[in-house]
């Protein structure tokens, strides 16, 4: 099942009236339990493509539909709040909420689209103990390693029972052993789950994982294909 | 969670939410003090008028009011004085007859309100007995004995027990002239009283003017307690003809400098509250443009722009209303302190007195001001919230979790 189509998707940006082409008419299409890594080197448009993929940019024209929606048709909050109930997140730089705790952090999302409190504190836990924290649940991300708080972006971005997750180079800060981890973690969750990950990386250990890999090369898919 | 994320949001930087919270406090004991402190001042100052020298209610014959004529008395005064004292709520009433002289010593002379008094029922309406810092109240001689005010014996260059000439006319239109002997010099915060009455008794100053014992003036003093409408209601329904007055058609410019220094309580507080704006309004910002980052996440990954708004103005309202009671408590706690001794500034006393007000303030505040200045803090709060809250929610998540 088809979770992303994107149809010719075009990303300028104006820099001192010179215009840079981030992305140039992509046209792409995954499919629901895919564990897939946009490629390439710094610049060439990862980045730019995962946060129009995910709604948090807009692209300069082309369409993006997630599971039957056009994302790029809502406006504003209706889009916040389709991010929040269809997309998971996991950044570069962890980028938790430093008030909350490891527990609090997974939980937010859910409470924001108010589930009941024994409902997402069970899931919370549940997340948290599936990412290897559940004796980390009052620790604030102050408290916690690199390796720990990615694991909770990672519990946060699942909070929600999304229908995918993006992750931005989340291997970037990591060291190997906490790397290996991570991602462990996520490609038992896809295995096991059948959660969609989508990943934008340089990194050779989340390729050595991925079961498709799409290239990138100034804004232009190079090359697409799947790993068996 | 979102009062959560913003009570511990503004712990996030411990001493640049302190140093709001002082300000707030700093601010909030100000308006209290300030305002106590300008109440202070104009309740004595009332007070002092009220009760040494205009009273409550004065009655007069209408017409004595409009031309001065010492022949325009109040028929049947003393009647008159012994019936309002029986009242209830009245503490006491002294009947006056009023004329205007001249007072001359071998040195000097000026200009004088002769005021022929009761001397035991002005004590009581007027404390006048108390006021005596030389000699004493008419003791001593027999004969025209005078009290007058610390400045006018000063201007005339007497002393207790020198003799002063009071000239004015009499109800036959004719300058008439007496002599009479200080006996006592009084000082008060009342300018008129230090400057400008002589003080007589009644019988003395009657015969010279030819007049009967009918006075001019009936001064009432009313337990603060009453309400001293009730007085002056009661009086016309017995006296239709005579002209009933309150010490605020007596003295409006006593009213008036109420209402001023009430109306001083909201400049004070909005130049304050104002100065709190932008100190609250920076803080903020700085909050807010240190966390774009953090705010671009939220709002990726679903906090509604609605809710991105309410947590920063709720991380303004708990820092507002953490400074509030404490400046509320201490503002308090100083006014109490004082409320009761006192401040004494007396090292200022000859420029307060020169106003005709006490050299000792003893600080007063409504209650209801507590709850105005609450009220003020928080739309202060709220609306220094509202431009960083707008600031926060201008921001594109994209560009915010690409900032540094």
């Amino acid at each position: 099942m088809e979770v992303i189509k994107a149809k010719d998707l075009v990303k300028t940006y104006s820099d001192n009236d010179i215009e840079v082409h981030a992305v140039q008419h992509i046209d792409l299409s995954i499919n629901e339990g895919e564990f897939t890594a946009i490629v390439g080197p710094s610049g060439c448009g990862k980045t730019t493509l995962l946060n129009i993929l995910g709604g948090i940019d807009e692209p300069t024209s082309g369409s993006v539909e997630i599971a039957g929606t056009e994302i790029t048709e809502l406006k504003d909050n209706d889009l916040i709040d389709f991010r929040l109930n269809n997309i998971g997140y996991v950044f570069q730089a962890y980028n938790l909420i430093p008030v909350l705790t490891a527990f609090e952090n997974t939980e937010f999302i859910m409470l924001m689209q108010k589930w009941p409190k024994e409902k997402r504190t069970k899931r919370a836990k549940e997340l948290l103990e599936k990412v290897g924290l559940a004796d980390k649940l009052n620790n604030r991300p102050g408290k916690l390693s690199g390796g720990q708080q990615q694991r909770v972006a990672v519990a946060r971005a699942l909070a929600s029972k999304p229908k995918f997750v993006l992750a931005d180079e989340p291997t970037a800060n990591l060291d190997s052993l906490a790397t290996t981890q991570l991602l462990d973690i996520m490609y038992n969750l896809n295995q096991e789950e059948n959660i969609t990950f989508v990943f934008a990386t340089h990194d050779q250990r989340v390729m050595d994982r991925a079961k498709r890999i799409i290239k990138l090369d100034d804004g232009r898919i190079i090359e697409d294909h799947k790993v068996d | 969670m979102l009062i959560k994320i913003a009570w511990r949001n503004i712990w996030r930087n411990r001493t640049r939410s302190l140093v709001v919270i002082g300000s707030i406090v700093v601010g909030v004991w100000a308006i209290l003090a300030g305002t106590a402190f300008m109440n202070g001042f104009m309740v004595s100052y009332s007070a002092d008028m009220i009760e040494h020298d205009i009273s409550n209610v004065q009655i007069h014959n209408p017409d004595f009011k409009t031309d001065f004529d010492i022949n325009y008395s109040i028929n049947n005064s003393e009647e008159k004085v012994d019936m309002i004292s029986n009242w209830e709520g009245v503490l006491g009433a002294s009947s006056r007859i009023i004329s205007n002289g001249m007072i001359s010593s071998p040195q000097k002379a000026g200009g004088v309100q002769i005021r022929g008094i009761d001397p035991e029922k002005e004590a009581i309406v007027t404390g006048l007995d108390s006021m005596i810092i030389e000699g004493a109240y008419f003791e001593g001689v027999k004969r025209n004995p005078i009290i007058i005010g610390s400045k006018m014996a000063k201007n005339l260059k007497v002393n207790v027990r020198s003799k002063v000439v009071l000239t004015f006319t009499d109800s036959n239109g004719d300058v008439t002239a007496g002599a009479f002997r200080v006996v006592g010099i009084i000082k008060s915060s009342s300018i008129s009283i230090n400057e400008l009455y002589a003080f007589v008794r009644k019988d003395d100053i009657s015969s010279l003017l030819g007049i009967n014992r009918e006075a001019h003036e009936i001064a009432v003093l009313i337990d603060k307690q009453y309400d001293e409408n009730i007085i002056v209601s009661k009086y016309k329904e017995e006296y239709p003809n005579d002209l009933v007055e309150t010490w605020r058609e007596i003295a409006p410019e006593l009213q008036f400098m109420q209402e001023m220094y009430s109306s001083m309580l909201y400049v004070l507080m909005a130049i304050i509250m104002t100065a709190l704006v932008f100190g609250i309004v920076n803080t903020m910002l700085m909050a807010v443009l240190e966390r774009t980052k953090e705010l671009g996440i939220l709002m990726a990954v679903g906090m509604n722009r609605i809710r991105v708004f309410f947590m920063i103005v709720l991380e303004t309202i708990f820092i507002s209303f953490i400074g509030s009671p404490i400046g509320l408590l201490v503002g308090a706690i100083n006014i109490y302190m004082y409320s009761d001794k006192g401040v004494d500034l007396s090292n200022y006393s000859e420029g307060l007195e020169a106003f005709g007000y006490s050299s000792f303030l003893y600080p007063y505040l409504e209650p209801k001001v507590y709850i105005i200045v609450t009220i003020a803090v928080f739309i202060t709060a709220i609306i220094a919230s509202l431009y960083p809250a707008y600031k926060a929610i201008r921001l594109k998540p994209v560009e915010a979790i690409h900032s540094i």
